[in-house]
């Protein structure tokens, strides 16, 4: 980075800023993530059996097929951000595109695992049932489920309407303002995707045994 | 964009991939506590990949960095202080 030895240019100053301000906004968000998975911790000391219990109700195979999903869409978020660095403006652009249907598709995958969770009566407040000793747990774990998936999901819905106006103002940034966008972009969008690689397993892998 | 960074993305998703494989694959032999250890050392393994590669944390100035690390720290002592209480209810 810049060092006394040569003049700090613009593009330097404008870059570093833009990198210090978005990681600041990063930790807040680590607080806010934190706390959930503070409160969760807490719900999970109290009622370990349960929680393993109750996280076995989880669809593994759609929970590990949407981890798949969002680390794809991390890589193509990465490339796409890497071509605007080249001044590669059109294969940015369909990457960023990539990465937005990707995001979509984990929102379609999580909402139809909302659904069979609501057909099998696991969502707290609307008609829950579960098994009689275990029903206070159980609902326990699965507010904190919808409470840590939602939050996630809300996230990432957002995340989505910034890389779609990305797409939209590439055309017209230059090199310098497209460069830094995506890379911006880029480091909310990873954040969100290592929000879920923890939360993964906390909600899926409790006790498959 | 260049053919090395290409390739390092790539190597970084395969590497995520076989990880997520790793944890699923953990979660079905019964290792009791370590079955948990397991897990959260492969989540962090994957987070600082992500971090590293993706989020170009190294490219970062010193005060960036510090910036991003600090709310860990904030983190770790809100949880720890909670706990002091916490672990000493009897639930």
């Amino acid at each position: 980075m810049a060092t006394s030895a040569h003049a700090v240019t613009d593009t330097e100053l404008r870059t570093e800023a833009a990198d210090f301000g978005m990681w600041i906004f990063l930790t807040t968000e680590t607080l806010f993530f934190g706390v959930l998975f503070f409160g969760y911790l807490i719900s999970r000391i109290h009622f370990s059996a349960v929680f393993a219990a109750a996280s076995r109700h989880t669809d593994l195979l759609l929970g590990t097929l949407n981890t798949g999903v969002l680390l794809t869409s991390s890589l193509t978020m990465a490339f796409a951000a890497a071509n605007a660095e080249s001044a590669r403006k059109r294969p940015a652009s369909r990457l960023l595109a990539a990465t937005a249907v990707l995001g979509v598709a984990f929102l379609a995958i999580k909402a139809f695992e909302y659904y069979v969770d609501y057909a099998h009566h696991l969502v707290p407040g609307i008609d829950f049932a579960f098994a009689a000793p275990h029903a206070v747990g159980a609902a326990a774990f699965f507010w904190w489920y919808f409470a840590m998936t939602g939050t996630h999901a809300l996230h990432l819905l957002i995340g989505i309407v910034i890389v779609l106006v990305m797409v939209y103002r590439l055309h017209r940034a230059t090199r310098t303002d497209a460069s830094l966008s995506l890379q911006i972009t880029g480091l909310y969008w990873h954040f969100v995707d290592v929000m879920w690689i923890f939360l993964y397993p906390c909600l899926y892998l409790v006790a498959r045994t | 964009m260049r053919r090395a960074e290409a390739r390092t993305y790539l190597i970084v998703w395969a590497s995520l991939l076989a990880l997520l494989g790793m944890s699923v694959g953990s979660a079905f032999i019964p290792l009791g506590k370590f079955n948990v250890v397991i897990n959260l050392v492969i989540a962090c393994a994957k987070a600082l990949l992500v971090i590293i590669f993706f989020m170009h944390i190294r490219r970062s100035t010193p005060v960036t960095r510090f910036a991003a690390g600090i709310g860990l720290l904030w983190l770790a002592l809100l949880a720890g202080l909670s706990m002091t209480d916490f672990l000493v209810r009897m639930f």
